[in-house]
């Protein structure tokens, strides 16, 4: 089977940063691949190194600074890459249904039979590009996957899922399939000198919006980042205190103070 | 950590990768070096853990070996440094001076016996050559290698030397006795073999997390195969050497930035007087000093990696980097530690572990001084050190 690896190269902030008109300095951010996005790699990687997948394929989207980022993915052991990226992008904040458009058209040539998602990105943290896609591509899915066993002869993957309060979900997910993974699936690893070299040989396909069959209009995103400000950070944090009945009521008040269902 | 002149900028994307990834390596399975070196021991559960990662002779081709750039390879042992000169040192006993040889100077069978093992970190090495009465003039090593049949017999003791006590393989250097003019030769002496033992030395007060030992050779019987083919005479030890050095001159360097990048944090918090002490003239002076200092042993070590690359790299290019930056090292990782007051004097904080480290790596892979006459030596034409 072909496994599928959405991956996204994500900026984090010094610890001093300065804000240039809605972004923060690039000079101030350190790109990364998404913490969950590697914990996907490496789960695509065990069902290669387990014979379940034939081929891993990374796909981004992101300027060509994101080479580096998913050069990383290569190196710990996806095949080939996908990276797509137009001028349409450029200075725009793209919504999810902008990358879901890019992800369908990716998929409608890839065909895979399973994409492996991070819960989230790290920058924008929306934890909706994977289900979104599931979606419109039609593909049964899973969210917040923590633990993973693929029956490929059967066609399921049983899944764990972490739900709120600590509970989770077993529940089975006929493929093909859309897990988008939590922290917990597995340990990623570092990509060793090997991988590293290995990966320089490796293939990042260069791709448009013309090469998918889209148009800057299909991406066209409903967002705008109209302000970016550092929150004040003088906090008076209230300590809410007594049982609950009483802390309740008090929460109540202050969340109408706040404006909260007014 | 510090690179004030932005060199990381002249690196290819494999070479980025590869500091990223042996940053995250090092970072995530060391846990605390501070505790081994108080502790006196290696973390040796990451010895066949560096073996996956590649970190060992990864600038050599073949067996598996990943091969690649001097600078690459010159950037790992940076980062190993940072961590700890013991890491670093076995890093580069097991593929500067143990592989590099084999690699270098051995059989097909040498090399598919040990290459692959050692390269996975399943079979570690050490390498002997300094001898408790010959340490800076090893020609004058006593070891002696004696041919008996298809076997050769070897007498004498090693000391000082990294490893050695958890090693599987020696390369022992001795000399021949049964050749003309008895050459230095290697020899490959598995530890298990009878008339081989490895005492350890304890009680160092430098090089904590590192293991050292001695090599007893008592009519220690190995046979004719397991002498390295390829080279005779002093030539075979010193070609290694200048493998390790090369990889010393980087991590240098690594251990001064992680001594400057604690110093400098710790500068602009610590408060006294009112203000931080990173605050106040005199501490400005020290940490402006501090990244010069490092700044022209990070060009240095760049510059010997193109030499190194070009195939146009001497020896005593390699003597005047490690002279240099591990000077530089030393003396900048006592002013970190100063700048630390109390706290410095803990292993809590890592200037005074890097500190007392680089006493080591001042005086092992040929001292400081022996350095110094190797470059007079090359300037003037004149040979000092006898
Ligand atoms: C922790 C540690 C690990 C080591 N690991 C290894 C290893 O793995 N393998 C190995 O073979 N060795 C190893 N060594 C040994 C190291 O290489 C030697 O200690 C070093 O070469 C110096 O030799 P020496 O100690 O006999 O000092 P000496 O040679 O006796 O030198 C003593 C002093 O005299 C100076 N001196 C010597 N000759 C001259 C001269 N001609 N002119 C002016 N000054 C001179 C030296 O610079 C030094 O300051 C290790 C040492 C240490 C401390």
């Amino acid at each position: 089977m072909k496994v599928l690896v959405t991956v996204k190269e994500v900026g984090e902030a010094d610890d001093d940063f300065e804000i240039e008109g809605t972004d923060i300095a690039s000079s101030d951010l350190e790109y990364d691949l998404n913490e969950w996005d590697d914990y996907a790699i490496e789960a695509a990687v065990q069902l290669a190194e387990a014979g379940i997948a034939e081929e891993v394929v990374a796909v981004t989207i992101g300027p060509e600074r994101a080479e580096e980022t998913i050069r990383m993915a290569l190196a710990k052991g996806a095949d080939r890459a996908v990276r797509v990226w137009d001028d349409a992008f450029e200075g725009t904040f793209a919504d999810v249904s902008s990358k879901v458009d890019v992800f369908e058209a990716v998929v409608d040539e890839e065909e895979p039979e399973l994409v492996l998602s991070g819960v989230q990105a790290a920058d924008t943290a929306f934890g909706a590009t994977g289900v979104a896609l599931a979606e419109r591509i039609g593909f049964d899915h899973a969210a917040v996957v923590n633990d993973l066993d693929l029956d490929a002869d059967a066609g399921v993957a049983n899944v764990h899922r972490e739900l709120e309060g600590g509970i989770e979900e077993l529940t089975e997910v006929d493929l093909p399939a859309v897990l988008t993974v939590q922290t917990g699936l597995n340990e990623p690893r570092y990509a060793s000198l090997r991988g590293i070299r290995q990966a320089q040989r490796k293939e990042i396909a260069a791709t448009d919006l013309a090469d998918l069959g889209l148009t800057p209009a299909d991406v066209e995103s409903t967002l705008t980042l109209t302000e970016m400000y550092e929150p004040e950070s003088d906090s008076d944090a209230e300590l809410i205190e007594g049982d609950a009945g009483e802390a309740a009521g008090r929460l109540a008040e202050v969340l109408r103070e706040k404006g909260v269902g007014a | 950590m510090i690179d004030y002149f932005d060199l990381e900028a002249s690196l290819s994307q494999e070479e980025r990768l590869l500091v990223d990834s042996a940053r995250s390596f090092v970072e995530g399975e060391i846990d605390d070096m501070g505790e081994h070196w108080i502790e006196g021991t290696f973390p040796t559960e990451i010895i066949p853990k560096m073996g996956e990662m590649g970190f060992y002779a990864p600038n050599l081709e073949g067996y598996g070996l990943p091969g690649v750039s001097e600078t690459s390879y010159g950037l790992l042992m940076r980062e190993l440094e940072a961590c700890d000169s013991g890491l670093r040192s076995m890093a580069s006993v097991q593929g500067a001076l143990v592989m590099y040889p084999i690699h270098a100077f051995g059989s097909d069978e040498q090399k598919e016996e040990w290459l692959p093992a050692l390269g996975e970190g399943e079979a570690v090495g050490c390498f002997g050559l300094t001898e408790p009465e010959h340490g800076s003039n090893p020609s004058a090593m006593e070891t002696r290698a004696e041919k008996d049949g298809d076997e050769y017999v070897l007498n004498g003791s090693k000391t000082w030397i990294t490893n050695s006590p958890i090693a599987d393989v020696a390369v022992v250097w001795a000399k021949d006795h049964s050749e003309d003019d008895t050459p230095v030769r290697g020899f490959l002496v598995e530890t298990d073999r009878d008339g081989v033992t490895t005492n350890k030395i304890d009680e160092k007060l430098s090089l904590r997390a590192s293991i050292t030992g001695e090599i007893a050779l008592q009519d220690a019987r190995i046979p004719e195969e397991n002498r390295l083919p390829g080279v005779s005479g002093m030539k075979g030890p010193l070609s290694c050497l200048t493998q390790a050095r090369y990889g010393i001159a980087w991590g240098a360097v690594g251990a001064a930035q992680d001594c400057f990048e604690t110093a400098r944090e710790y500068a602009t918090d610590r408060e006294q007087f009112g203000k931080p002490i990173g605050g106040f003239q005199l501490q400005q002076r020290k940490l402006a000093e501090m990244a010069t200092q490092i700044t022209l042993a990070q060009l240095l070590a760049h510059r010997l990696a193109e030499l190194k690359e070009a195939g146009e790299m001497r020896p005593q290019h390699v003597s005047m980097a490690k002279r240099n930056n591990v000077r530089m090292a030393r003396d900048q990782s006592r002013i970190a530690r100063e700048m630390l007051g109390g706290n410095g004097i803990t292993a809590d904080y890592s200037p005074m572990r890097h500190m007392t480290n680089m006493e080591t790596v001042y005086t092992y892979e040929g001292t400081h001084d022996i350095h110094t006459l190797i470059l007079g030596e090359d300037l003037t034409g004149i040979q000092a050190y006898q």
